[in-house]
C-alpha cells in the first residue's frame, strides 16, 4: 500500500542543509495498522506529510498503492489525496466557517459527487462517529473529542484506502482519547490501512506494528542504542506530566 | 527604535508594504489635485461682482413684433418709468448685460488707432445715469454720466461713445501707475476715441471664468441705451422689499405692454439666483472633489487598518516573544507606528511626484494652473498623519498581546 | 462547483463583516463614481445621428486670414457672403446654410402671452439631410427657398400647445406679428449633442421648436440669436453688416460617399481660390470639411468638467481596487489554515483559484449592488456639477446597470488575482506543521 525506499527529504537554507529524512525505508501492507513513533524532531511528521502527498521529497522512491508518486504534478497529487487518503490531524483542522455537515462535505465536493450521494455519505459517516445530530453545529460549538470525531468522519466520508493520523489524541484528554482510539481500531477492523504518528507508547502499543524513527531514519528497535536512550527520555517526559 | 529590523521585517511583507505605499501615493496625487481644484473653484465663487447684491434683481426681456430695431426705444423708456415708479423699487436700469449674466459684449481697447494688438480686453455695459445707483457700484474718481449724455442707438449701428466710465482694473491695465481718468481710449477700430470721465472701483464682466479669467474685472460703461429686440433690466428694491418686487415688476411690465416675452427660464431672477446659477457647476465641482477627497482618505485609512490588523494577527506569537524578552507595550506600539511611518514616507515620496505629474498633465489638457507646492506639503502631512492615526488601533491591539502568547502553539 | 464556490463566497462575506463591509464600500464608491461620471461622458460624447454621421459635413472657410485666426484654423462660423456663395454654387447632393433666430410666437388667443421659440433659419434640404421625422406634412422645397416664402415647420410641442395636437398643416401661425403657413409638424426630434450648432449652444440645449426659410429670415432682417463675431467694424446698418466679414452662419453639406466628400472639398478649395483671385482673400485657400463626429470633437462639446471628473473617478476606482487587493490579501491569508486543510483534502490549485476568485466575485457583486444604488443617487445628483442641459442626459438605463455590475465584478476579480495566487501557493503541509 505504502512503500518508501531510500527516501530523503532535505531542507535547504542559505547556510545549512538539514536532512529531515535520510535513507528512509518503510513498507506498509494493505490493511495494516502501523504506529510511527519517535522523539520530537525525529522526522515522523515529515514522513507523514510526504506519505500524504502534502509535501514533495528530495530523493528515493515512494510507491503509493503501486504508483510511483514523485513525478506526479500538483493536480494528480490533489486527486490522490482526495480519493485515496484520509487525514486526521492533531489539531482537528476543521474549517471554522463551515458547520459539521459542510466540513465533512469538503472532500466529497472536490470529487464532484452528486448532492444526494454526498448527503448519504456524510450522514453515514457522521452516524458512524455518533454525531449525526450535530450536523448543523459549528466546530466552535463542539468539544475537542467531538471535533476530532468530525475530523474522522470527514476522513472516512470519501472511503479512503489509507488513513493518516498525526497525534490524533494529542489535543484530547484521556477519556476522549480512548474513545477516538477505539473508533480507529474499529475502522481498522473494517479493512482500512492506518498509519498513525504518535509519541505516546500506550497508543502505539495498540497498533499492529510499531515503526520507530530517529534522526530521520527508521531504526531497528532491538539493535539501536539510541532507542534505549529515547525510551528513558519518554519515560521521564511521561512522569513529568 | 531601530529602523534596520523594521525594514528587514517589511521585506518579508513585500506585497502588503507595496500595496499600502501605492495606495498612499495614489491618494496623495488625487487629493492634492482635488484640493487644488476646490481652491480654484472656491476662489472663483468668492470673487466680488463689485455690486451690492442684496435687494437686486434682473429681468430678461424680449420684444415681440417690433417693426424695426429702433422701435424698442420708446418701449424701454416707458418700461423704465413703470419700474422706477413701482412701490418698493429704489432704482432701475436698462442694460445689455450685467456681471455673471453669462453673455454680453466684449471688445479690445487700444490707446491709439495705430496699435496692432489691443492693450486690454474689456466688456461693454450699455447703461444710463442710473447704473451706479442701481448696481451699487462705487465711483472712486471722476463723475457719473449725466442724463443728457445718454443716447439710444440701434445695436447694429453702434459705433462709439464720446464718454465712458471704466473700472479701476481696466484703468490700471491700460495706464499702469497712473489713472485713465480724462484720458482717451479707442473701443473699436476706425472710430473716434472715447474720453474716460469716471473710474469705478470694481465691476465684474458677465462671464465667470474660462476665457474671461484674464479680464474678469475689465469693464467699460457707456452712456448708451441699446434698442433692438433684447433688453435686460436690473432693479434695486428698497431694503427688504425684494420679494414683493420680484412678483410686482413682471406683472407691471406685462400690464404696460403685452408684446414681450420674459423667458420662463432665467426670465426673472433675484441676484442671489443669478449668482447661484452662475456658480452652480463650480460649487458642484468643489463639493464633488470634496466628497471624493473624504471618501478616498476614508478608504485609504480603512485599507491601512485592515492590512495592519492582519499583520498584527499574523505576528501575535512574534510579538509575544518580544514581550517575553522584555519589550514594553510602548516598544511594540512604537514598532508599528515606525513601520507605518516608513511605508508612508515611501508612499508620499512617490505620491508627491505623481501629484505634480498629474497636475502637469491637467495643465496641458484643461488649462489648469500650476499646483502650488503648499498643497503637496499639506497632502503629505495629512496622509502621514492619516497613516499614523489608522495604525494606532491595530498597534494598540498588538501592544496588548500578553507575553504568554510566546508559549502558545498556534 | 460554481454554485458551491458562490455559496462559500456568500458565507465568507458574512464572516469578517467589517473587512467585507470595507471592501464592498470601497468597490461600491469607486464603481459609482466612475459610472456616474461615465454616464455624463457617454451622453456628451454620444453620436447624435449615427446612421448619417459620416455623410454630413460642416464647412469652414477662412475669410479672416492668418492675422485673425488661431493656429491657422479657420473660424467655426461663416460669413453671409460665403454661405450664399456656396448655396449658389450648389455643388453637394444636399446643402443648407443655417443660423439660430429667436422669434416669438403670438398665440391667436389674446389671453395667452407671446412666447419665445428656439428656432433656426435653414434651407429645405435640411429636413432630409438631418433625418428630421415628421408627424404631419413635410418640410418645404426649393421653390419656397427661392421665393422667400412665409412657411414654417413647427415642433410637436408647439403644435400641441397651439393646436391641441391636431394636424395643423396648411394653417397659419403668427410669428413676430406676421403670418406663416405651416408645411409640417416635426415628430419628437432632439439629437444630443446638437451637432448642427455646437457653436452657439455648446452642444446641449432644448430641442428646436421651429424652422423658417433662411431666405425669408434674411429678407425680414432677423439677426442671429447666436454669436456674431467680427474682425473689424462692420459699418453702419443691416446691409453693411450682412455683407461684412462678420461670421455668424453655419454651412452643412451631405455627401453619400468618400469620393463625393473629396470632390466637395476640392470644390470648396476652388471656391476659396476664386475668392483669392477676386482679391477678397489675400491668402491661399484655407478650408475644412469635417463630418459630424470630427466636428463635435473639434468643437470640444464634451465639457472639460466631464473629462476631469471621469478621470478623477477612474483614478478613484483604481485606488479603491488597490485597497481591495490589500484587504482581499488579508482576508484570504487569514484563512491560510482553511486553505491548507482544503488542499490536504484533495483540492487542487485550480480549485483554490476557483473558490477564491468566485468569492472575490461575490464581493464584487455586493459592491456592484451598492454601486448601483450610489450610481442612481449620483445620476440624480449630477445636476449639481453639470449644466442641467447636460445633466438631464445622464440616465441610469439598462446598459448602465449592466455595466455597473460588470465593472464591479470584473474589477474585483482582477484585484483578486494576486491574493488568490498567494492563497493557491499555501502549502498543505505547511499548515499541518505549524499545528
Amino acid at each position: 500500500m505504502l512503500k518508501m525506499t531510500h527516501l530523503s527529504k532535505v531542507y535547504r537554507t542559505e547556510v545549512v542543509e538539514t536532512y529531515a529524512l535520510r535513507d528512509f525505508n518503510i513498507d506498509v501492507k494493505e490493511g495494516e495498522f502501523v504506529a510511527v513513533t519517535g522523539p520530537s524532531g525525529s522526522g515522523k511528521t515529515t514522513f507523514l506529510t510526504i506519505a500524504g502527498l502534502l509535501e514533495t521529497f528530495t530523493g528515493g522512491e515512494y510507491h503509493l498503492d503501486g504508483v510511483e508518486v514523485s513525478h506526479l504534478n500538483d493536480n494528480a497529487r490533489s486527486k490522490i489525496r482526495n480519493e485515496k487518503i484520509g487525514f486526521i490531524f492533531q489539531a482537528f483542522n476543521l474549517i471554522p466557517d463551515l458547520n459539521v455537515f459542510d466540513n465533512v462535505e469538503v472532500p466529497l465536493r472536490y470529487r464532484g459527487m452528486k448532492a444526494a450521494e454526498r448527503k448519504k455519505r456524510i450522514m453515514e459517516s457522521l452516524e458512524r462517529v455518533g454525531l449525526a445530530s450535530r450536523a448543523k453545529h459549528y466546530p466552535a460549538e463542539l468539544s475537542g473529542g467531538q471535533q476530532q470525531r468530525v475530523a474522522i468522519a470527514r476522513a472516512l466520508a470519501g472511503s479512503p484506502r489509507l488513513l493518516l493520523a498525526d497525534e490524533p489524541t494529542g489535543n484530547l484528554d484521556t477519556q476522549m482519547a480512548r474513545s477516538v482510539m477505539e473508533l480507529l481500531e474499529e475502522i481498522h477492523r473494517e479493512g482500512a490501512t492506518i498509519v498513525m504518528v504518535t509519541h505516546d507508547p500506550e497508543l502505539a502499543a495498540r497498533a499492529q506494528r510499531n515503526v520507530h524513527v530517529i534522526d530521520g531514519q527508521v531504526v531497528d528497535l532491538a539493535e539501536d542504542p539510541r532507542f534505549h536512550a529515547h525510551v528513558a527520555q519518554v519515560a521521564d517526559a511521561t512522569h513529568g506530566r | 527604535m531601530q529602523i534596520q529590523p523594521i525594514l528587514a521585517a517589511l521585506k518579508r511583507h513585500k506585497a502588503g508594504t507595496f500595496l499600502i505605499a501605492l495606495q498612499i501615493a495614489l491618494t496623495l496625487a488625487i487629493v492634492c489635485n482635488a484640493l487644488f481644484i476646490i481652491q480654484q473653484r472656491v476662489e472663483r465663487i468668492s470673487r466680488s461682482t463689485g455690486m451690492i447684491e442684496t435687494d437686486l434683481m434682473a429681468i430678461q426681456n424680449m420684444w415681440v413684433g417690433l417693426s424695426d430695431e429702433n422701435a424698442s426705444e420708446p418701449l424701454i423708456k416707458a418700461d423704465l418709468q413703470v419700474l422706477r415708479q413701482l412701490p418698493g423699487v429704489q432704482d432701475a436700469l436698462a442694460t445689455n448685460s450685467y456681471p455673471l449674466r453669462g453673455g454680453g459684449w466684449s471688445t479690445g481697447v487700444r490707446l491709439n488707432p495705430e496699435m496692432k494688438k489691443p492693450a486690454a480686453q474689456t466688456t461693454q455695459y450699455f447703461v444710463d445715469d442710473h447704473a451706479l445707483a442701481t448696481m451699487g457700484a462705487k465711483l472712486i474718481a471722476g463723475r457719473n454720466f449725466r442724463p443728457d449724455e445718454v443716447v439710444a442707438i440701434d445695436p447694429k449701428k453702434f459705433q462709439f461713445s464720446p464718454t465712458v466710465m471704466v473700472t479701476k482694473a481696466l484703468s490700471d491695465k491700460l495706464f499702469p501707475g497712473s489713472s485713465a481718468l480724462g484720458k482717451q481710449i479707442y473701443l473699436s477700430d476706425g472710430t473716434p476715441p472715447s474720453t474716460v470721465v469716471g473710474i469705478v472701483e470694481r465691476l465684474q464682466v458677465p462671464w465667470k471664468g474660462g476665457f474671461a479669467d484674464n479680464f474678469e474685472a475689465n469693464s467699460t460703461l457707456l452712456p448708451v441705451q441699446l434698442t433692438g429686440n433684447f433688453t435686460t433690466y436690473l432693479i434695486r428694491s428698497k431694503p427688504g422689499q425684494l420679494a414683493s418686487v420680484l412678483k410686482a415688476a413682471p406683472e407691471a411690465l406685462f400690464k404696460a405692454n403685452r408684446m414681450r416675452v420674459l423667458p420662463s427660464e432665467r426670465g426673472v431672477r433675484s441676484f442671489a439666483m443669478v449668482r447661484q446659477d452662475a456658480y452652480k457647476s463650480d460649487r458642484g465641482m468643489a463639493i464633488l472633489m470634496g466628497i471624493i477627497c473624504v471618501v478616498l482618505l476614508g478608504i485609504t485609512a480603512a485599507g491601512i487598518v485592515g492590512l495592519t490588523s492582519f499583520w498584527v494577527g499574523q505576528r501575535r506569537k512574534q510579538i509575544g516573544v518580544r514581550r517575553a524578552l522584555g519589550a514594553t507595550k510602548n516598544d511594540i506600539l512604537t514598532y508599528f507606528l515606525t513601520e507605518n511611518l516608513l511605508i508612508g514616507l515611501g508612499g508620499v515620496l512617490v505620491g508627491a511626484l505623481l501629484a505634480m505629474g498629474m497636475n502637469l498633465w491637467l495643465m496641458k489638457q484643461f488649462e489648469m494652473a500650476r499646483l502650488s507646492p503648499l498643497y503637496v506639503i499639506t497632502g503629505v502631512i495629512v496622509l502621514l498623519l492619516l497613516g499614523q492615526g489608522s495604525v494606532l488601533a491595530p498597534a494598540m491591539r498588538a501592544a496588548r498581546v500578553p507575553p504568554v502568547e510566546a508559549t502558545r502553539s498556534v | 462547483m460554481f454554485a458551491y464556490y458562490f455559496q462559500l463566497g456568500l458565507r465568507s462575506l458574512r464572516r469578517n463583516p467589517i473587512l467585507t463591509a470595507l471592501m464592498v464600500m470601497a468597490i461600491g464608491f469607486g464603481v459609482a463614481a466612475s459610472m456616474t461620471t461615465y454616464a455624463v461622458f457617454r451622453a456628451t460624447s454620444n453620436n447624435p445621428i449615427p446612421e448619417k454621421s459620416s455623410q454630413l459635413f460642416a464647412v469652414q472657410i477662412d475669410n479672416w486670414g492668418p492675422e485673425d485666426t488661431k493656429n491657422g484654423e479657420p473660424s467655426s462660423s461663416l460669413s453671409y457672403t460665403d454661405v450664399i456663395g456656396l448655396m449658389a454654387a450648389h455643388k453637394a447632393r444636399r446643402q443648407t446654410a443655417m443660423y439660430p433666430v429667436g422669434p416669438s410666437v403670438i398665440p391667436a388667443d389674446a389671453h395667452l402671452l407671446p412666447f419665445n421659440v428656439n428656432s433656426y433659419a435653414v434651407y429645405g434640404d435640411a429636413f432630409p439631410m438631418f433625418d428630421i421625422p415628421f408627424l404631419y406634412g413635410s418640410g418645404w422645397g426649393a421653390a419656397e427657398d427661392d421665393g422667400h416664402a412665409a412657411v414654417v415647420v413647427i415642433a410637436r410641442a408647439i403644435n400641441d400647445k397651439l393646436f391641441n395636437g391636431a394636424n395643423s398643416v396648411g394653417r397659419e401661425i403668427n410669428i413676430d406679428g406676421r403670418n406663416y403657413r405651416i408645411t409640417g409638424v416635426m415628430d419628437s426630434w432632439n439629437p444630443q449633442p446638437l451637432f448642427f450648432d455646437p457653436v452657439n449652444t455648446s452642444g446641449f440645449d432644448d430641442p428646436v421648436d421651429l424652422f423658417i426659410p433662411f431666405t425669408r429670415a434674411i429678407e425680414l432682417k432677423m439677426g442671429t440669436a447666436g454669436n456674431n463675431n467680427c474682425n473689424k467694424n462692420s459699418g453702419d446698418g443691416w446691409d453693411a453688416w450682412l455683407h461684412s466679414e462678420c461670421i455668424w452662419a453655419q454651412y452643412w453639406v451631405e455627401a453619400s460617399s468618400k469620393a463625393d466628400a473629396d470632390a466637395y472639398l476640392r470644390s470648396l478649395q476652388g471656391y476659396a481660390a476664386e475668392q483669392q483671385r477676386a482679391g477678397r482673400f489675400r491668402w491661399p485657400p484655407n478650408v475644412r470639411l469635417r463630418n459630424v463626429q470630427e466636428w463635435l470633437e473639434f468643437q470640444k462639446v464634451v465639457p472639460p468638467e466631464s473629462k476631469i471628473s471621469l478621470l478623477v473617478a477612474l483614478a478613484f476606482l483604481l485606488i479603491c481596487l488597490v485597497n481591495t487587493v490589500g484587504l482581499l490579501l488579508a482576508k484570504f491569508m487569514r484563512r491560510a489554515a482553511e486553505i491548507g486543510v482544503r488542499r490536504a483534502l484533495g483540492a487542487s490549485r485550480r480549485e483554490i483559484y476557483g473558490q477564491f476568485l468566485i468569492e472575490a466575485g461575490t464581493v464584487g457583486l455586493a459592491g456592484g449592488l451598492l454601486g448601483l444604488l450610489l450610481t442612481g443617487l449620483g445620476v440624480v445628483g449630477v445636476s449639481w456639477v453639470f449644466d442641467p442641459k447636460v445633466a438631464r442626459l445622464a440616465t441610469l438605463d439598462a446598459s448602465l446597470v449592466a455595466l455597473t455590475l460588470l465593472v464591479a465584478v470584473l474589477a474585483t476579480v482582477m484585484a483578486a488575482f494576486y491574493p488568490t495566487w498567494r492563497a493557491a501557493q499555501v502549502q498543505p503541509a505547511w499548515q499541518l506543521k505549524s499545528n
